[in-house]
């Protein structure tokens, strides 16, 4: 099996995740509520995990990293403490519905940017010209169907000039490429904990500079006798008890990361997804989205057919062993903006764990693929 | 030996004075807050030994760590409020 699915979730992770999963659920409690052994211990290892993250993207403060179950439920708090109805807020033209969604629950005036793939200069200057006067920002870091990499410190840049609030979500950037909380001056950073940094499904990250609203209450083992939630992170954002083990996995799979390092992983990722493009280039038949600028484009990649379905092909695929996403993506403003919302495509993404043989054996099994499918 | 108790607002921001005074070389431990003291419900504190008090408050300031009340521990158990 060849895993090419790490934009949905990194299957491979370090040893390490499950190991410390495994120890944190054998002898670990829940932190800030008990105050014996095991909760001790659970309240260290989560707060070793804080003071990574912290270090890692560059934020002042561990309280101001706040664990969540993924990356979608850190966007609801950040859109939820920024945005009220009618606000118009401004788009990349390449978001997923874990932006768009919520925007449309609360109310706002989405603003979509809708400029060329690949074209970072376009992007920029259409965020230039929407930024003046609006309530909110918000844009991917990487498109999760194209890898289409934002400019997003410019765009962040432009947000300071008009002191506009800038989200980032760093679902497919964060453990890929750098990602620094102080030098983009954002309100918020969401992430998710199960792709790029390597931890278990059910863990998120969402890195807080601005005024929070929490969007769920309940009991945080701190400030108990008042009936609103406390008005200090990380307590505020984090009612209810901690995955621990989750968590514990995080910290792994980060620590992994920080000693491989982000920018040798961005270049090796860079390297399989251009290689990859390249071969699958040559087979008759395939669209294969790839970046003339190698910058911006990360390790996602799409491709369709000009006569087999999306669907079908990824459904080939799956069946002669390579595990790809087709469809949409969740993403439809970013199909919008390409000409593939009627086809989707099928999404290539890589991890660290990828390699070039792997890479290499993929145009044989696209060739099987086809010809199963057309079958 | 005399010991002191720095009252902090959550389990997160005892961590971080815990954190501050290792740094600066003062062995601090993270507790619950006594009930009595914890005046709304649920808190943390670190406790210090009395000969690095000073230094320990002198850490967090220049670690910008924010803290609250300070208490002395009685020898008969009881917890005085202390200036800052």
């Amino acid at each position: 099996m060849i895993y090419l699915d790490s934009a949905a979730t990194s299957m491979q992770k370090p040893r390490a995740v499950s190991e410390e999963m495994l120890t944190a659920m054998r002898t670990m409690a829940s932190p800030g509520r008990g105050g014996h052994r095991p909760a001790q211990l659970a309240e260290e290892k989560v707060f070793e995990c804080r003071v990574e993250l912290a270090s890692m993207f560059n934020v002042p403060e561990p309280e101001n990293v706040v664990f969540t179950m993924n990356a979608t439920h850190g966007l609801n708090i950040a859109l939820s403490s920024l945005v009220s109805p009618g606000d118009r807020v401004v788009v990349s033209g390449w978001e997923h519905n874990a932006v768009t969604r919520p925007l449309v629950m609360l109310g706002a005036q989405i603003d979509a940017v809708r400029t060329p793939l690949f074209d970072t200069a376009a992007a920029l200057e259409g965020f230039r010209q929407r930024i003046p006067g609006a309530q909110c920002v918000v844009c991917t870091h990487v498109s999760n169907v194209f890898g289409f990499v934002l400019p997003v410190y410019g765009i962040a840049k432009i947000c300071q000039e008009y002191s506009v609030p800038f989200v980032l979500d760093a679902s497919q950037s964060a453990g890929a490429l750098d990602v620094d909380m102080q030098k983009l001056g954002a309100a918020f950073v969401a992430m998710p904990g199960h792709k790029g940094l390597l931890g278990p499904q059910g863990t998120g990250v969402l890195l807080c500079n601005s005024t929070t609203t929490p969007i769920i209450a309940g009991g945080t083992g701190s400030a108990s006798r008042s009936q609103s939630m406390p008005h200090f992170l990380p307590d505020r954002l984090e009612a209810g008890t901690h995955n621990v083990p989750g968590i514990a996995g995080l910290l792994a799979g980060v620590r992994y990361l920080r000693q491989r390092g982000i920018a040798g992983i961005e270049a090796r990722e860079r390297g399989l997804i251009r290689a990859l493009a390249q071969s699958l280039r040559a087979m008759p038949g395939l669209e294969v989205y790839l970046a003339q600028d190698e910058s911006a484009q990360a390790g996602v990649l799409s491709i369709r057919h000009e006569r087999i379905g999306s669907e079908e092909l990824g459904a080939a695929l799956g069946a002669v062993g390579v595990c790809v996403r087709a469809g949409l993506h969740c993403a439809p403003y970013a199909h919008e903006s390409a000409g593939t919302i009627d086809t989707g495509t099928v999404r290539l993404s890589v991890s660290p764990f990828n390699t070039p043989r792997e890479m290499s054996r993929i145009p044989e099994l696209m060739s099987r693929a086809l010809a199963l499918a057309s079958a | 030996m005399q010991r002191y108790l720095i009252m902090c607002r959550s389990l997160t921001y005892a961590q971080r004075a815990s954190q501050a005074l290792e740094r600066a070389g003062i062995t601090a431990s993270i507790s619950r807050a006594p009930q009595q003291l914890t005046g709304n419900g649920c808190g943390y504190c670190v406790s210090v030994a009395e000969r690095h008090m000073r230094d320990a408050l002198n850490a967090l300031s220049r670690s910008g760590t924010p803290y609250g009340k300070l208490y002395k521990i009685e020898p008969d158990g009881r917890y005085v409020e202390v200036a800052r």
